[in-house]
């Protein structure tokens, strides 16, 4: 029996879904509605007595001081109704607490056939409004096709009793699993299979493959157990371990750079060992805080004598480009789980976010699968819910506006952990499994999600993608499993653990049983979401939510009473061998018998052409822009500009304090408005240490040299950390390549070979900064294609490439979090420092692109000369000797002046004549000075009294006083080295500029 | 002297249970992290706890109106014992979810002696999302609310999509009457907010951010005051130790959030 039950908020009490409804469509699409309601619909499948029914409704869906309820449609008047609801399959997180909760209050379990779904209908009242433009709002505000259905009703069709006649969203496959034999007769065959099904094999790797299983030993091998030719699941599975996403075979490819001007020639043989492995290693041996790098789920390093911290990074870009809100959610949620799954598991203590998103306004021709506005409201709803729910603050985070974002924009999401550092005497970064230990997969279940997430992030985002491996991340669960976990972890139950993230099974157990040397796994017993998946789809799906674990069978028994007091599914899939085969059933049949080496059996590795043209090459001058004459207007104009104001809006929408050990937020100042250089977190509550955080992204500098780019990036991130008080000696790394395409193509890609060389200048230059800044990168990712094809006016599809990405993120561990520092000047006669030099170098520049110029004095990194600074500074810190700092970032001192102004609320007194000036680059007129954006920059403030000390302290750096914190009047002003008054602008002004563009929003 | 037990629930999605047992530590207890189930199965008894903590989180994932399930579950599997519980002149917080929950089990406001019925509501923010913002809140002196006992006013974080608090006019000017109102936002000189945001984040009638019961004994509130169980927690500390220090005066260290939990453990410790 289906029934439905509707809730609504009683008429006297303000809609928020229907007044957000009401705004973006009079915002979005110009559609004027007088008034919409929501309704909730819980659908029921299940046979219920009216009088149970009754009970349900009103005991747990009703708030009788709030709502109103009904088994049959709410007469709820409108004109329009638009009822949205999931599609089959797609994960209901309401659905599944609904029936959580109807299970316990009535004591009646639901059957396999039984379920609950929820959706929604919205009744809107509205004049003259016509079925398209309902549509319209159906479609492109409150559903997306790719997880969702829609119906429109006008009040003439609508049908009192049956309402929206709501059918469940089952899912019926009607197939009976089995596992194929695939023919492997010729390569040209097999890369037809691979189109066919989806594999995206190299082309490269198809003789291995063939050759493997036509080898006569392998051959007879698997007569033994019945197999000849490969299945389909062995082919999934070396598709999936030999995918970009999970292999990266872009960063251990061979480049051959060649510079085209100079004609240098270099052979690159592995980025990944030359310029990120080689060097993390060697500062590993030098630093005896790093404690596990390069193969975990996560980077290990030391936090106090008795824990570690933990941080890795991810992207979330293909699923989110295509469902914002579900991959955004998803994302974060699965970077939660490599903590988790890190060492023997770890706490969740902090994350972050970085978000790059093309123009929001943008209303030309150009169709992009979201909307650029969408896409970034979906996605920052999705990591509220999937951060908020975990229970985890997301301290920090950065989005950024450039219109190439528009084909692929990019999601980062960061994860940190922290865990003790013993495990029952045992070091808790190690972990192994070993023959005789059961697999266990503990979470959620499976079902056909996510099936070919991992080929589809390794290929740009064309219109066959397939959609189905957008998923709706589910905190609720997980959160439940991380609380188990870790009481897992502390009795040791768990001798390894791992997250399944890309790859699912395929990806976890495949690698997990190279360290026992094989396994055997029994498919037949994974929980299943619903009956009818083939044997591939349960070993690569990519359902949400699970963890792959190793258990001791003397231990299982405990296991699984913890799992069952949480309330977590954990089911023995299988159990850890030393077989040297990786052998996979399904009841009595064997559906892949392959030897655990075949992965190293000589795949080659893949090519890549990298020409650099540099800038000058490329014909990149400086442009022509003759001094303003109205500095004021200039400055207040440059705080409106969308990288610069203030998204005040989307931190607070994130707890960025739960856990309770939150010591420097996201927003400082008077105000609590300003972004702040880097978070500071007690995740030991008891401790009064604390772990320092930044994240910097300057991609615009990729315009003319990615080197460039990457070494202000770095710069940048480590003089955050060091701003509130970091120390320098302990700056942990991670990196989050985001790359367009690099494999030339004379039609589809025809710049990949610069491409290609700039991801070389790149790496190059991040060995250069790790080196010299003696960062060890903990963690890092790539995500390569970062392109899309755009829909243009005329059924014609546009190529956009991201700007060449990286966001690099920080850490270090402070010894007292009651020296750190903010960045607000905080008592008047404070005298105001500059720290480091300025030069030329507005180079793709926050004013440049005001003018939209590209210009060519990109900033450039001293790192011998910073250091040193960057060393002084952190001795001023910690003597106690600075009231604020303040790292000079993205605008430069004009926008970062104004800044510190705001965050003071008290005026600012200035004089560029005595600023640290570099003329090596060129001539400094005042607009230079003002926004040229040179790296190594920091404003402190002073007390009067530490003059003397701090000016000893400083004595042999490019740094001076430059002005004075004032309450005689609360204005930022600025004198000229060529003009007296500048800049004299009242804090309310500045203000008013920074909220205008994103002000309204909450 | 006889250990004050408090009773931190776990479990289901709730999250703030860690940084709610240190603060009661702080505040002198022993701080007890128990998972709901293992009250419902009977393993952990509520008698041997004098203090019962509904902590922040997201129980159920806030599914179906915040703290409506988990408040569902508890009251059919062990109702009976947190009536019992209260009657014996225990103490019962909630904060943020846990107030959810207490609104919902009808422990809040305990109108008439009727510690079932659900006459008060928490609702989505006016402002119609999500929001973490520190609050002023000012703090009525003449309420019997033991955990405010000598404090006049406060700042704690609130962080929440649900924290609107709405009631019909009768129950809102029984609860002023009764001076059961215990919290207000306000702004920074602790003049209530009159409803000007985002001095109160969510269009609470009244500004109320947090209540208690007739006899002062339970409890529920918007923020977290276990939110603030460091100076460094505050957003303005930098600011503050830097004028302290020109003073010549430190910082003081005991946070307005440990003196609240303090109150409840020492009132137990002279009460029971």
């Amino acid at each position: 029996m289906i029934c439905g039950i509707e809730i609504a908020l009683k008429k006297e009490f303000k809609d928020a879904q229907g007044i957000s409804l009401k705004k973006k469509a009079a915002s979005y699409f110009s559609i004027l509605i007088q008034d919409a309601r929501c309704i909730d619909i819980v659908t029921i499948e299940s046979d219920f007595s009216e009088q149970q029914l009754e009970k349900i409704k009103d005991e747990i869906f009703t708030n009788p001081v709030t709502q109103v309820s009904s088994l049959k449609p709410l007469d709820i008047k409108f004109d329009w109704c638009i009822w949205i609801g999931f599609r089959p399959g797609v994960k209901d997180n309401a659905g599944a607490t609904a029936k959580e909760a109807i299970q316990d209050h009535l004591g009646k379990i639901f059957e396999p056939d039984e379920d609950i779904y929820t959706s929604k209908r919205y009744c809107i009242t509205a004049k003259g409004l016509n079925r398209e433009d309902v549509e319209k709002l159906a479609s492109e505000l409150l559903s997306n096709s790719i997880i969702q259905q829609f119906k429109v009703f006008h009040i003439d069709e609508w049908d009192r009793d049956r309402g929206a006649n709501v059918k469940t969203a089952r899912v019926i496959l009607d197939h009976t699993p089995c596992c194929e034999v695939i023919n492997i007769g010729s390569n040209a065959g097999l890369a037809d299979i691979s189109d066919q099904r989806n594999l995206a094999l190299n082309i490269l790797d198809i003789p291995v493959i063939r050759e493997y299983f036509l080898d006569s030993k392998v051959l007879e091998s698997r007569k033994q157990v019945g197999l000849k030719e490969p299945t389909d699941l062995e082919l999934e599975y070396i598709s999936q371990a030999r995918s970009d996403h999970c292999n990266h075979n872009t960063f251990q490819g061979t480049f051959r750079y060649k510079d085209a001007a100079s004609n240098e020639e270099a052979l690159e043989k592995n980025l990944f060992k030359t310029y990120i492995k080689e060097p993390t290693l060697k500062l590993k041996d030098q630093k005896e805080w790093v404690v596990s790098v390069l193969w975990d789920n996560a980077g290990v390093g030391r936090f106090d004598d008795e824990n570690n911290y933990v941080v890795t990074g991810e992207t979330h870009n293909s699923p989110s480009n295509m469902e914002a809100y579900g991959g955004a959610i998803t994302g974060i949620v699965g970077v939660y789980r490599d903590p988790m799954g890190t060492g023997l598991g770890s706490k969740l203590f902090m994350g972050s976010f970085g978000y790059c998103v093309g123009d929001i306004n943008y209303d030309g021709p150009l169709k992009p699968p979201l909307h650029p506005r969408r896409l970034l409201d979906g996605v920052i709803e999705g990591v509220k819910d999937g951060g908020n729910k975990s229970g985890v603050p997301t301290t920090f985070g950065q989005t950024l506006f450039n219109k190439d974002y528009m084909g692929k924009s990019l999601v980062f999401v960061t994860a940190l952990g922290i865990m003790p550092n013993q495990v029952k005497g045992k070091p808790s970064h190690k972990k192994k499994t070993s023959p005789g230990d059961l697999i266990i997969m503990s979470g959620g279940r499976v079902g056909k999600d996510g099936i070919h997430g991992v080929t589809a992030s390794s290929e740009s985002y064309s219109e066959n993608t397939p959609a189905g491996h957008v998923q709706i991340g589910d905190p609720y669960t997980q959160k439940k499993m991380h609380d188990f976990l870790l009481i897992c972890r502390d009795e040791d139950l768990m001798p390894f653990i791992t997250d399944n993230g890309g790859g699912g099974l395929s990806s976890s157990i495949g690698e997990s049983a190279m360290i026992s040397n094989g396994c055997v796994v029994w498919l037949d017993k994974v929980p299943l979401k619903y009956e009818g998946l083939d044997m591939w789809e349960i070993w690569i799906s990519e359902s949400q939510e699970r963890m792959t674990i190793a258990v001791k069978p003397e231990n299982l028994d405990r296991f699984m009473e913890l799992s069952a007091l949480h309330e977590v599914e954990s089911t023995v899939i299988g159990e850890y061998t030393n077989s040297g085969k990786l052998h996979i059933k399904y009841k009595e049949e064997t559906c892949a018998y392959v030897d655990m080496d075949l992965l190293e059996k000589g795949f080659p590795s893949w090519e890549f052409d990298a020409v650099w043209l540099s800038p000058e090459t490329r014909g990149l001058t400086e442009p022509v822009i003759g001094s303003p004459s109205d500095f004021n207007k200039l400055l207040l104009k440059m705080l409106e500009r969308p990288n610069i104001a203030s998204k005040e809006w989307i931190i607070r929408q994130y707890d960025h304090e739960v856990q309770g050990g939150s010591v420097i937020k996201p927003l400082v100042g008077v105000k609590h408005n300003i972004p702040s250089d880097a978070s500071v977190t007690r995740p030991v509550i008891t401790s009064q240490k604390g772990l320092a955080f930044s994240q910097s992204l300057l991609p615009w500098y990729s315009k003319i040299d990615a080197y460039h780019m990457m070494t202000c990036t770095i710069d940048e991130a480590v003089r955050r950390l060091m701003a509130v008080g970091g120390n320098f000696d302990h700056i942990g790394g991670l990196d989050n390549f985001c790359w367009p395409t690099i494999q030339f193509d004379p039609k589809n890609n025809p710049d990949g070979k610069f491409k290609a060389a700039q991801l070389v200048r790149a790496c190059r230059a991040l060995k250069e900064a790790c080196e010299k800044y003696e960062i060890p990168l903990l963690s890092g990712k790539d995500s390569m294609y970062v392109d899309g094809h755009i829909q243009g006016e005329f059924g014609e599809r546009v190529k956009m490439s991201a700007m060449e990405t990286i966001q690099f993120s920080a850490t270090s561990v402070i010894d007292d979090v009651s020296k750190c520092l903010t960045m607000e000047p905080k008592v008047s006669g404070d005298l105001v420092y500059i720290l480091g030099a300025t030069a030329n170098e507005l180079g793709a520049s926050e004013y440049y692109e005001l003018f939209e110029k590209t210009g060519i004095n990109v900033p450039r990194v001293d790192f011998d000369k910073f250091k040193d600074m960057y060393k002084i500074i952190e001795r001023a810190i910690t003597n106690e000797l600075v009231a604020s700092c303040h790292a000079v970032a993205r605008g430069g001192l004009g926008v970062h002046l104004s800044y510190m102004a705001m965050a003071g609320g008290l005026g600012i007194e200035i004089s560029l004549s005595d600023l640290p000036m570099d003329t090596n680059r060129g001539n400094l007129f005042d607009e230079i000075l003002l926004y040229s954006e040179s790296a190594g920059r920091f404003i402190v403030t002073i007390a009067p009294e530490n003059k003397i000390k701090f000016e000893t302290l400083i004595k042999d750096m490019p740094a001076a006083c430059i002005g004075m914190v004032t309450d005689k009047h609360d204005h930022l002003k600025i004198a000229g080295h060529y003009k007296d008054a500048l800049i004299d602008l009242s804090i309310k002004n500045m203000e008013k500029a920074f909220n205008k563009t994103f002000g309204e929003m909450i | 002297m006889k250990k004050v037990n408090a009773l931190i629930l776990t479990g289901f999605g709730l999250n703030c249970d860690n940084e709610t047992a240190h603060v009661f530590e702080l505040a002198g207890a022993k701080a007890h992290k128990i998972h709901i189930n293992s009250l419902i199965s009977g393993k952990i008894k509520l008698k041997d706890f004098q203090i019962f903590v509904f902590g922040g989180g997201f129980s159920w994932g806030d599914d179906h109106g915040a703290g409506v399930i988990q408040a569902l579950k508890l009251k059919d599997h062990i109702g009976n014992e947190l009536l019992s519980f209260v009657d014996h002149g225990n103490l019962v917080i909630g904060i943020c979810n846990g107030f959810q929950a207490l609104v919902n089990l009808g422990l809040l406001p305990g109108l008439d002696s009727d510690y079932t019925k659900r006459s008060v509501a928490i609702t989505y923010n006016d402002c119609g999302n999500f929001r973490d913002q520190w609050v002023h809140l000012a703090v009525n002196k003449k309420s019997p609310c033991v955990f405010t006992k000598d404090i006049d006013i406060a700042d704690f974080p609130i962080r929440h999509g649900e924290g609107k608090f709405i009631a019909d006019k009768k129950i809102i000017d029984t609860l002023v009457d009764n001076n059961q109102v215990v919290l207000q936002y306000a702004d920074k000189s602790g003049s209530p907010a009159n409803g000007r945001f985002p001095l109160n984040p969510n269009g609470s009638i009244d500004d109320i951010a947090g209540i208690c019961n007739p006899t002062g004994r339970i409890f529920g509130l918007m923020p977290h005051p276990e939110a603030y169980n460091h100076f460094t927690n505050h957003p303005d500390w930098t600011r503050k130790i830097q004028l302290l220090k020109r003073e010549g005066k430190p910082l003081d260290q005991e946070t307005i959030g440990v003196k609240l939990f303090k109150n409840g453990v020492d009132y137990i410790k002279k009460h029971i």
